[in-house]
């Protein structure tokens, strides 16, 4: 036994002695190589050599030591790769799995459903994309792969990255604030248009404004919109907007739209070029962007002072609504009226109070006869007055936005009567009554003069005839008639 | 009894002239601030009646103003040229132009 126990390396000992490893790591996993019955030592001798022989390790072992490798190198844990989708299958559970492919190499990646929602583009065999995502281990299977959270079509993968590289220096320098927004012009009478001469945008921008605010006027400065050139031109065009002085009417555009329709990443990349984006942000009035569909984003529309999810969309927000113009013009309109009314009224108060005053020099019976008149007739032109705004204003409120010509007459109509109403009074008014010689006499402070004891020698009074007044002074007061 | 009314009536007319001077010209967003003040004017009351009815006249022409410029208003659309030496001309551009350019 003992001699044995001196030679332990002995090559004509059975293999599964030396190699019998201890388990105490992995107590889960049975052994898997018994010691073999026959010659050799018992099971007493061998358990007494634990340490000796390499350590041997579980496949789980294992596979967690190379999980925990991989998932310490920091550049596997956010990554981009770029390549070709080799086989695409799709597990019940709406996983996706594939491969990504180049001359060399493949490499496992998987999308799970959660993802996959959220990225509109999917791998299709053959397709060259740029995968964003992390490489980890996937035990149970025994292989790396790539868990995918983004996925875009090859060449548009550098696009991303300068992109979000522009978007960080130009946030940094300030220049998409929310601080830095101005606001936009309620009633812009010039609006400059930078878009391409071709194409749908204009149009749509055009038919927008003509519906909802033709008032105003457009001057498009035409440019190119995609490709290479196009910041440039785009720059170029920014640049005669802010110049531009219409030389008749003096007028500059007060709000700009930068519009264009939709299209890829590739084909909007000239709205984040930096040269574009500088010219937006520090551009001498207001710009509205209106790059794309609603879901295009593009580093114009962070720098512009109002972002339109399209240019239709920027010609609305550009403009007040016509209707919303009519509305609270014919609101006016009714304050109009009705305030012109409470001033009449206030005017034939006035004429009866004057009327009262008269009643001291007037036979009572004739001038309660006159002032019914006066009365009767002021009534009816108020009636009259009313009856004819009002319905002018029916008219105006079915006609929602168009003034109708129709209503314009009433309005008109409406106006004369005014003017009769005012001639009732100059005709009715206690002037009537001066025709016949009577006057009114009011002290210097515009009082009415009914008592000749309330004035003093010297004052001044005014007397008003039927036709023309009298500055006139007191020499004498008397107390009574003569 | 009719000499005063008919003194009055070529007030009434200078009135109804001057009420709408101006007004052709003005822009939409400076006609609809000053119907505005007037209606304000209006509504403190307190005005003899020969200023009410001149402010009333006043505030028509401008609300017909107005109302004419939203009914009838017809877009303008123009395009800016630029020269060889950088001076910019801009030349009308019809709906159709917009559509064939």
């Amino acid at each position: 036994m003992s001699e044995e126990r001196r030679a332990p390396l002995d090559p004509e000992r059975p293999w599964n002695d030396w190699l019998r490893p201890t388990w105490d790591d992995a107590p889960a996993e049975p052994p898997r190589a018994a010691p073999a019955p026959g010659p050799g030592p018992t099971p007493a001798t061998a358990g007494a050599a634990p340490t000796l022989g390499p350590r041997i390790r579980s496949v789980a072992e294992v596979t967690r030591e190379i999980k925990d490798r991989l998932r310490a190198v920091p550049a596997l844990r956010d990554l981009w790769v770029e390549g070709e989708v080799g086989q695409v299958s799709m597990s019940a559970a709406g996983h996706c799995y594939f491969t990504l492919k180049d001359d060399r190499a493949q490499l496992r990646a998987v999308i799970f459903r959660d993802e996959r929602r959220a990225i509109p583009f999917e791998p299709r065999t053959g397709l060259r994309i740029v995968a964003h995502g992390r490489v980890d281990v996937f035990e149970q299977q025994g292989h790396y792969q790539l868990y995918v959270d983004m996925l875009q079509p090859a060449g548009l993968g550098d696009l991303a990255l300068r992109l979000e590289a522009i978007k960080a220096r130009l946030a940094a320098e300030g220049l998409f604030e929310a601080a830095r927004k101005r606001p936009l012009p309620v009633w812009p009478r010039l609006i400059g248009v930078a878009t391409s001469a071709q194409g749908a945008v204009l149009h749509d921008i055009s038919r927008v404004l003509e519906r909802r605010w033709p008032l105003a006027r457009v001057v498009l400065a035409p440019c190119l919109v995609q490709g290479d050139a196009a910041p440039i031109s785009i720059v170029a065009a920014l640049r005669r907007l802010a110049a531009w002085r219409d030389p008749l009417t003096g007028l500059r555009p007060e709000v700009v739209i930068l519009a264009r329709g939709g299209g890829s990443l590739e084909d909007l990349w000239p709205f984040n070029d930096e040269r574009v984006v500088r010219a937006v942000a520090n551009h001498p009035v207001p710009v509205i962007s209106g790059v794309g569909h609603e879901t295009d984003v593009t580093l114009t529309d962070f720098a512009a002072d109002l972002r339109a999810a399209t240019p239709s969309v920027a010609a609305e927000l550009a403009v007040p609504a016509r209707h919303d113009q009519a509305l609270a013009l014919r609101a006016l309109r009714a304050r109009l009226d009705a305030g012109t009314q409470r001033s009449l009224r206030h005017a034939r108060d006035a004429v009866t109070a004057e009327g009262r005053a008269l009643d001291h020099l007037h036979p009572a019976a004739v001038l309660a006869g006159e002032r019914e008149r006066v009365g009767l007739l002021l009534d009816r032109a108020r009636v009259a007055m009313d009856a004819r705004l009002g319905s002018a204003r029916t008219v105006l409120g079915r006609a929602g936005e168009r003034l109708p010509v129709a209503a314009r007459g009433r309005v008109v109509r409406a106006s004369t009567s005014l003017h009769a109403a005012r001639a009732s009074l100059l005709a009715l008014g206690p002037y009537a009554t001066l025709e016949r010689g009577y006057a009114i006499v009011r002290d210097e402070r515009g009082g009415l003069l009914r008592d000749a004891s309330t004035v003093a020698p010297g004052e001044r009074v005014d007397v008003r005839l039927a036709h023309g007044g009298l500055d006139a002074r007191v020499e004498h007061v008397r107390d009574s008639l003569p | 009894m009719s000499d005063p009314a008919a003194g009055a009536a070529p007030t009434a007319a200078a009135g109804t002239e001057a009420a709408a001077v101006g007004v052709a010209e003005m822009p939409f967003d400076a006609a609809l601030a000053e119907l505005q003040g007037v209606v304000g004017r209006l509504e403190q009351g307190n005005l003899p009646l020969e200023e009410s009815i001149a402010l009333y006249e006043r505030g028509v022409a401008l609300h017909e103003h107005c109302a004419r410029l939203l009914t009838d208003a017809e877009l303008r659309v123009q395009r800016l040229v630029e020269s060889a030496g950088g001076a910019l001309r801009a030349l009308d551009l019809t709906p159709d132009d917009a559509e064939d350019a």
